[in-house]
């Protein structure tokens, strides 16, 4: 891309911009930049300096520093935070990567339909549109054993053949609960991203390889898949971000049990900063999870970046 | 496309998008069932499906829109959701723009900002009430709308970006060449370029705000009352009332759903094809 | 634009008639059965501002309206989703915002926020003359609330406005059946009855488990039907172990914090629990209130352990199928010598108390006053809320009960109470509360789900209690504990 020579002025050299656009390139990020700077370096600073010290709110307000005893106490003496981020992973890499698989092979069917195409897609983008508070609320009913249209549907069709486990009270099936949840919330999400990027294709690549005799499923891999792989990063690494942030299911399916089998990091850093008040010990199990966050960012943008550099 | 005619291929995708109809709009039905059951039909076995006739009525939502507040809930929850989105599509895209073509700050910028929402929401949440309890903005709808920028606008970025880098930089060159001003070329070449991008950016930065309970739970009190903490006010200790947290959300989704048909029609295919000759 | 235009008009013209029908609203009446006079009325008048868990318990501010005009206040409600009453709460506390005049909250928080200064201290207020502007009788009060969920260090900084307790709730038709009783008394060899002893719990509920296609008490049974079920879900489960565990003489600690809940009395406690879930429904680990409330209404459950608002939907054939077939009883307890030693829990329950940075107190403690006291009665005997029963008079009244569920089952109704009452047994309310309370109730919910065995997860708990008290600071949280053993003392909860 770099086809204009770029600047010798240190300063722009140093923001990487060319000397001819510099002063629009500098003016069009620079709203963003505002913004995103201000309101985030409070918090940011704020809860470095928090998660240094011992802030206990339920007894008193005075702060105490501790150097990395934080640090220490999460790492190495906290049963519950690992277990946490092991549920965690276990919806961010098997649900995240289900919901990749599915809304891929939705948006391709909807991206070759001719009629009826916005039916099908506002149809199956409605889940996004229901707060989790509001769909925790219907699953719970639904995976309800005693109570739910699943298991009385499961067993009624299997003419008590089957005999489905009580799904939010099993400790082997509560955490699969809060997946399919999330999977059907953010499956649709994957799908238009998808679906969007099929669309901004140009089509004479695509028909280039048809004319060289590729069949679909090689256009598909060879040429389609990695034209899209910006978009499908960017939702990848999305969804991993937000799974981390998974709370409010839990709080209404599960409420992080049986036992602590479906316990997530986002609802073990909530209850010790907004039910605890550990103010400290939060700030420091939040910048554990950031740089976990962003160790698997760029572990995902470096593929996208050898896969653009093999182009 | 003469493989898609061979029968099984149309049986299985018959029965792929049969099976993702079931999964994904049983729980929308039943939903939409319970909000026209009575509070005793919600624990009952074997389970109430499809509830009498004669309590097909609209007096849940009746009851959700103005004894419990979802009139005011709706409309703080569309002007916090329509100006986050109006404000990270725009200010989003302009970025996006310049990080994709001017390459402004490089990859560590890029990654930068990207990161400002990596953080949980729950460290951040206490110091950000602090700062706007400081700017006298507590309780107002700026406070969600600056708070959900947080999200919003990162993901509005980094989609755009890669929306734009996907188009080829000789369109805009030429426009450049023929003596556009660098938001000329962006606003005449590119924007037109990346609708489904926008329109994507657009729908989930609203539907971000629109779903999103912490922000809104901490900085709003009862000036400002967003529809994901009125709802959950809607389960009290020992009295939830399902069919009103039902209907609420069934009101919920009109919105999106007025918003994913109105915005279609911009992503089809071909709206790119024409412009890139090249 | 026109199709817009014509929208625009559609919608407000809906809006308008919404607006309409949001205006009927019900409140009940007056009784007259408490003496009282309103607070002399502020001028310039006044607006307090009074915060609490949304939904049904913020009626009294509706209902009594005309009251509070009376005195010259104006009340503005503001509310937060019973889950996080403590989250905003406690967020607005320590950023001093003085955004609320008076505050509702669970008691298990008053240490929390009466050693942090948040609370005004209502002595003062109390003592005032006349008497019947300003006491709100708080002899009247039942002692557990009155003691533990109203005090903290000596002196009043809250008072009850909910009474929330724990009974056992089964059903009368089933125990009383004549068939039952012979097959009862010849399989464990003593007479079929509300179980006295957590043993018991654990045969009632064996024996009146039955598969589907079983019989019970005559009829054939289409479902499954359970003998007992348990609060399994994680939360509160804690609180069903508690009964049994404090009736065993568990304490949550000793004089010096050191924690009393792995003992072995606690152990079998536990043990008692686990043992009760063969007898529950499948899905018992993931039963909350409402769970448990319409496992035993839907008359698929032969007993419960469950709150006192429990019966009063059980009488109302618009949800219940066991009309008339509850019976309200004691909660099991544990043989202690040649007596069984009955303990009840209190569970939640809510408080009112003026913030430390409320502009107008005087006003603010009229407003408590007139809802825990003046009007509380009315408040506790009607259906338009969720609020129980927590004074003498309350439980002395029966005819303001009689129209909600009439005269005779209002009396057993209020005797059920009175007894449970006298069990009462506090949740933790030192500071910390909150984080005391979770660790215990993750080990036993570990247990109940066969992660851990009993003594590892109350020994895991009282390791975990030993790190909460070291990190919030040992001493302080001895002195303040030793100050709740006090209470605990006076109540004879212990020796």
């Amino acid at each position: 891309m770099a086809t204009i020579p770029r600047t010798d002025n240190w300063f722009l050299r140093r923001l990487n911009v060319q000397r001819r656009h510099w002063k629009a390139a500098l003016l069009f990020v620079l709203p963003a930049f505002v913004m995103l700077l201000s309101i985030t370096i409070y918090p940011l600073i704020r809860t470095l300096t928090l998660s240094f010290t011992k802030l206990e709110l339920a007894v008193s307000p005075r702060e105490t520093f501790v150097g990395l005893d934080n640090f220490v106490r999460v790492l190495t003496g906290d049963a519950r935070f690992w277990n946490a981020m092991g549920n965690t992973a276990f919806l961010v890499v098997v649900g995240v990567a289900l919901q990749v698989v599915l809304g891929m092979v939705l948006a391709l069917l909807a991206s070759e339909m001719r009629r009826g195409r916005t039916v099908w897609v506002t149809l199956f983008l409605i889940p996004i549109m229901i707060a989790p508070v509001v769909s925790g609320f219907q699953f719970r009913v639904i995976f309800n054993d005693t109570f739910g249209p699943l298991n009385y549907i499961i067993r009624q069709l299997s003419a008590g053949l089957i005999s489905p486990p009580a799904w939010t009270a099993t400790s082997g099936t509560a955490l699969l609960t809060i997946l399919i949840t999330d999977l059907w919330q953010w499956t649709p999400f994957m799908m238009l991203l998808i679906l969007a990027g099929l669309e901004s294709q140009s089509q004479e690549i695509i028909e280039a390889a048809r004319v060289d005799g590729a069949s679909y499923w090689q256009t598909l891999w060879r040429v389609r898949i990695p034209l899209l792989l910006p978009v499908l990063i960017i939702g990848v690494l999305i969804r991993v971000m937000d799974t981390f942030k998974t709370f409010d299911l839990v709080v209404l399916l599960t409420a992080g049990g049986p036992g602590s089998s479906s316990e997530t990091i986002a609802y073990y850093t909530y209850l010790n900063g907004f039910k605890f008040f550990s103010m400290g010990y939060t700030a420091a199990m939040a910048f554990i999870q950031l740089i976990v966050i962003i160790v698997v960012s760029r572990v995902f943008l470096s593929i996208q970046k050898r896969q653009r550099g093999a182009d | 496309m003469t493989h898609r005619n061979r029968p099984w291929v149309r049986l299985v995708v018959g029965i792929i998008l049969a099976a993702a109809l079931v999964f994904f709009l049983f729980p929308v039905v039943w939903m939409f069932l319970t909000t026209f059951k009575t509070q005793d039909q919600i624990f009952t076995t074997p389970p109430v499906l499809v509830p009498p006739a004669e309590q097909w009525n609209l007096n849940n939502y009746i009851a959700a829109l103005t004894q419990s507040g979802g009139l005011q809930a709706l409309r703080d929850s569309l002007i916090v959701s329509g100006s986050t989105a109006l404000i990270s599509v725009v200010v989003g895209s302009l970025a996006a723009y310049s990080l994709a073509r001017y390459r402004t700050g490089g990859d560590q910028f890029a990654f930068w900002i990207l990161s400002t929402r990596m953080f949980p929401p729950v460290a951040s949440a206490i110091p950000l009430f602090l700062i706007f309890r400081d700017l006298k903005l507590l309780d107002t709808h700026w406070a969600l709308i600056i708070a959900n920028s947080i999200f919003t606008l990162p993901f509005a970025i980094w989609l755009l970006k890669g929306f734009i880098e996907d188009l080829p930089p000789e369109l805009e060159e030429s426009a450049l060449i023929d003596g556009a001003s660098a938001f000329q070329a962006f606003w005449h070449v590119t924007r037109p370029l990346i609708g489904p991008g926008v329109v994507t950016a657009t729908l989930f930065t609203f539907v971000f705000t629109w779903n999103e309970f912490m922000f809104a739970l901490l900085l709003t009190k009862n000036r400002v009352r967003p529809l994901t903490v009125m709802i959950s006010s809607l389960a009290g200790g020992h009295e939830i009332l399902w069919a009103q947290i039902a209907a609420s959300g069934v009101i919920a989704i009109i919105p999106g759903v007025l918003l994913v048909v109105f915005l279609q029609r911009y992503i089809v295919r071909g709206l790119t094809m024409g412009a890139l000759k090249y | 634009m026109l199709k817009l235009k014509h929208l625009l008009v559609a919608l407000s013209i809906v809006a308008a008639l919404l607006g309409a029908a949001a205006l009927a609203q019900d409140a009940p009446q007056p009784l007259g059965l408490t003496s009282f006079e309103l607070c002399p009325k502020f001028d310039p008048p006044v607006t307090v501002t009074v915060f609490g868990d949304a939904g049904h318990n913020m009626g009294p501010y509706d209902f009594w309206k005309a009251d509070f005009e009376a005195m010259g206040i104006t009340v503005e409600q503001v509310t937060a989703p019973f889950e996080n009453v403590y989250d905003v709460l406690k967020t607005e506390f320590v950023a001093q915002t003085g955004a609320f005049d008076v505050v509702t909250f669970y008691p298990s928080y008053i240490g929390d926020f009466a050693s942090n200064g948040y609370l005004l201290p209502l002595d003062e207020f109390m003592a005032r003359e006349p008497a019947a502007v300003w006491d709100p009788m708080m002899d009247d009060v039942l002692a557990p609330f009155r003691e533990l969920y109203n005090k903290f260090s000596g002196q009043t900084y809250a008072l009850t406005v909910d009474g929330d307790v724990l009974v056992l709730q089964y059903r009368k038709d089933l125990f009383e059946n004549a068939d039952e009783q012979a097959a009862f008394k010849a399989k464990y060899g003593y007479d079929l009855r509300p179980p006295e002893t957590w043993q018991e719990w654990l045969d009632v509920g064996a024996f009146f488990t039955r598969k589907a296609g079983e019989t019970l008490a005559g009829e054939v049974l289409a479902e499954d039907f359970y003998g007992s079920s348990e609060f399994g879900k994680r939360g509160f489960s804690v609180h069903w172990f508690l009964n049994r565990a404090a009736s065993a003489g568990v304490i949550y600690f000793d004089e010096d914090m050191n924690p009393g809940i792995n003992t072995p009395e606690a152990v079998a406690a536990l043990q008692n629990m686990i043992d009760s879930l063969k007898n529950a429904p499948p899905d018992v680990l993931n039963s909350g209130y409402d769970e448990l409330r319409d496992i035993f209404i839907q008359g698929r459950a032969a007993m419960v352990v469950q709150w006192t608002d429990v019966p009063k939907k059980a009488a109302d054939p618009n949800q219940s199928k066991i009309v008339g077939k509850v019976g309200v009883g004691r909660i099991p307890g544990t043989p202690v010598g040649d007596t069984v030693v009955h303990r009840s829990m209190m569970p939640v329950g809510r408080v009112v108390a003026i913030s430390a940075d409320s502009d107008v107190p005087e006003a603010a403690y009229c407003v408590i006053k007139h809802v825990a006291y003046n009007r509380s009665l009315e408040d506790v005997s009607t259906s338009l809320t969720g609020l129980d029963p927590y004074r003498l008079s309350h439980l002395n009244n029966p005819s303001a009960f009689a129209p909600l569920m009439g005269e005779e089952n209002a009396v057993a109704y209020l005797e059920g109470l009175k007894v449970a009452l006298a069990d009462g047994f506090p949740e933790i309310f030192i500071p910390g509360s909150a984080q005391y309370t979770d660790a215990l109730d993750l080990e036993v919910n570990r247990a109940l789900a066969g992660e851990i065995s009993a003594e590892q997860a109350l020994n895991n708990a009282a390791a975990r209690w030993n790190e909460i008290t070291d990190t919030l600071g040992r001493d302080s949280q001895i002195a303040v504990w030793r100050q709740a053993l006090e209470s605990y003392r006076a109540l004879g909860l212990i020796k």
